[in-house]
């Protein structure tokens, strides 16, 4: 009997918590983000837009979900509840693209509309969005360099591993940016591997400071790497006369960015993205043609460039991303 | 003895009708809220697909836990991962996808079966001839395994591409029923029928609640260990098999997650972790309410963080519950 009623209890509270849940859903298109984990600040920020473009436009809800722990199998199953529940539109920040194939193919099969974000050889998909060129991004970092370098002097780049594709793709359209447009600077011991962790990236930096005496500038490739860099840079006193940058998070190199000892970072905004992959998501399930050149309304994808993927669906890429340094710090908290 | 085995049997009885009330306490609860898609033939399906890589996970940890001697099988999804990889990378080798397809297929089943098995031997010698502690030994093995897949992929996934067998394996159903999931209800019930009904069963029962009374009756316990742990190695591998008919690709570090998860579903179904009791039924029901209670969450859109605390609710309130029946029964019968 004692544990009937604990059972009604606790059905009861479940019950109170769940109608609150469903009330809010009625007749709308639904449109779900399924990130690579929940709760990252990354993901977080994303949130931000994939909510505001619910609340911008009639008939669409939105929401993000994401596994609370980095697992495929985790995100797998979220996608596979998906399509069971029948949303309208899925859109996907796979953690391994490949991983995904099957289940992404079963969702189109089952006419629900399919969006991936940073998944440039995944196949089954309709569209996948890349906030911006890879090689653009890696020239975009070697003219800042050039330009706080007085476009001479040696330099050098890091990357987080050299399995890093997009780490490599950027240190590589560096290189030759610099070999294309500066014939003065000069590339010592390039993608240095920093295995995403500041610290060793700190170390790496140090043995490079002593080893090239005269460098003057140098590139972080994981979104740690200025943070290790910047700080020996600092410990060597060299502050004004090492130009450094990066990809990397504000809030994360704000106290080297403020102390100068990193020049800036570069990187896209997740909350535009999140935002811009929930209207690409809503084109589809309206049927919307996807044109070269179409703007989605969000500064960076205002020139959308469209072409065919590996599979078939169209990779759209847009020109997104934001440098931050010391002056612009405020606007960028997170 | 006697007194023993009538509590035991209480217990039991509790013990499935707290599993049982709780999967309609879900179902019902996930209808009235969510809507009857919730119940309708794809949602049905598509949780059943999702039951038995996790459910065989849940049996080969249950065994080895009735097997006392502080038993546990922490390898279980990385030979899973392994037996995948080794007959990814191997079968194409011998057998052409394209040509003969089921061919393929069964001999893809036949060496996860292989890998399973031979994983599971050397836990098995480990724990019976080495003596380790099976904490420790599936530990170390685990770590073992992984590192293989690793080293064999190089880390990276591998696809299998569309297979027709396999993917029919993976998710085509008969008379409504998905294969695999029909396979791993037929699997739970030979291996519940065996521990019910055949000396072995008995044997590994008595073993698990006193293991000197067992020695003395002049039964090998080497054995019997080695016995349970490589039927854990091949659960694991059918396990691995599913996994890749389901999702088409195999990677090392698919499914990190289901480790704890595995042991949540076997103490969730009561087994005793320090040996000599636990039902095979129970395993099977506590990974059906898991995983009803986990598609319900994703369903209304509720974090996964959430779905974490009502896992871990419904174990506190399974512990609880039968607590406090047991104390209840023994002072009202004594």
């Amino acid at each position: 009997m004692a544990t009937m009623k604990k059972l009604a209890v606790c059905a009861l509270l479940l019950g109170s918590v769940f109608t609150i849940g469903t009330a809010l859903a009625a007749g709308n298109k639904t449109i779900v983000t399924v990130v690579k984990l929940a709760g990252e600040t990354w993901f977080t920020r994303m949130d931000q837009g994939v909510k505001d473009y619910g609340v911008k436009t009639a008939g669409v809800t939105t929401s993000e979900i994401g596994p609370g722990k980095a697992d495929a199998a985790q995100q797998e199953r979220l996608i596979e509840d998906l399509i069971a529940r029948g949303v309208d539109a899925i859109a996907v920040v796979p953690f391994d693209p490949p991983m995904l194939e099957g289940v992404l193919k079963r969702a189109m099969d089952r006419g629900i509309k399919v969006m991936t974000h940073e998944a440039n050889n995944l196949k089954n998909t309709q569209v996948d969005m890349e906030a911006f060129d890879n090689a653009a991004f890696g020239a975009h970092f070697n003219d800042q360099l050039a330009d706080c370098m007085g476009k001479s002097g040696t330099w050098t780049s890091f990357v987080g591993s050299l399995g890093s594709l997009t780490h490599v793709q950027w240190a590589d359209a560096s290189a030759a940016n610099a070999a294309k447009k500066y014939p003065d600077m000069k590339l010592v011991s390039a993608k240095n591997e920093s295995f995403n962790d500041a610290n060793t990236a700190y170390n790496k930096a140090k043995e490079l400071l002593k080893k090239f005496p005269d460098l003057k500038g140098i590139e972080g490739g994981s979104a740690v790497d200025v943070i290790g860099i910047g700080r020996a840079v600092e410990e060597a006193g060299l502050v004004g006369k090492i130009c450094v940058y990066g990809i990397g998070m504000p809030n994360d190199t704000s106290r080297y960015l403020k102390s100068g000892a990193v020049n800036g970072i570069s990187l896209w905004d997740p909350k535009d993205a999140g935002f811009v992959m929930n209207k690409i998501a809503h084109m589809l399930v309206d049927g919307t043609e996807f044109k070269e050149g179409m703007d989605l309304g969000v500064p960076g994808y205002n020139n959308m460039h469209v072409k065919q993927g590996p599979g078939k669906g169209i990779i759209v890429t847009g020109q997104a991303w934001i440098d931050v340094n010391k002056d612009n710090l405020d606007k960028y908290n997170f | 003895m006697l007194k023993g085995l009538l509590v035991g049997n209480v217990v039991v009885d509790r013990q499935l009708n707290f599993l049982v009330s709780v999967n309609v306490l879900v179902l019902v609860a996930a209808v009235a809220i969510a809507g009857t898609s919730f119940v309708n033939v794809y949602n049905l399906q598509s949780m059943a697909v999702q039951i038995p890589e996790l459910g065989l996970l849940g049996i080969g940890v249950a065994l080895a836990m009735i097997a006392g001697n502080g038993g546990i099988d922490l390898s279980g999804i990385a030979v899973a991962n392994l037996s995948g990889i080794v007959a990814a990378l191997l079968v194409p080798m011998w057998v052409s996808a394209d040509d003969s397809p089921l061919i393929f297929a069964f001999v893809f089943g036949g060496v996860c079966l292989c890998i399973g098995i031979v994983c599971g031997l050397i836990n098995g010698l480990l724990i019976s001839r080495a003596g380790l502690t099976p904490i420790i030994a599936t530990l170390g093995t685990s770590m073992a395994y992984s590192g293989i897949s690793v080293v064999v992929s190089n880390g990276s996934g591998i696809r299998l591409g569309y297979i027709e067998p396999l993917d029919d394996f993976g998710h085509m159903a008969v008379l409504g029923v998905p294969i695999c999931f029909a396979l791993f209800i037929a699997i739970a019930a030979a291996i519940g029928v065996a521990l019910r009904f055949t000396p072995f069963g008995v044997r590994l029962y008595l073993l698990g609640s006193n293991a000197k009374a067992a020695r003395y009756a002049g039964f090998s316990q080497s054995g019997l260990q080695l016995v349970t742990y490589t039927i854990s190695g091949i659960l694991a591998s059918i396990a691995g098999l599913i996994i890749a008919a389901r999702i088409s690709s195999v990677k090392w570090d698919y499914g990190t997650s289901y480790v704890l998860i595995a042991i949540l579903i076997a103490v969730m179904a009561g087994v005793r972790p320090s040996g000599g009791y636990g039902r095979i039924v129970c395993v099977v029901l506590s990974t059906t309410a898991l995983q009803m209670l986990s598609s319900m969450f994703n369903f209304l859109d509720i974090s996964n963080f959430f779905r974490d605390f009502a896992w871990g609710l419904l174990l506190l309130a399974f512990l609880q519950i039968s607590r406090i029946d047991l104390r209840s029964r023994l002072f009202g019968k004594s």
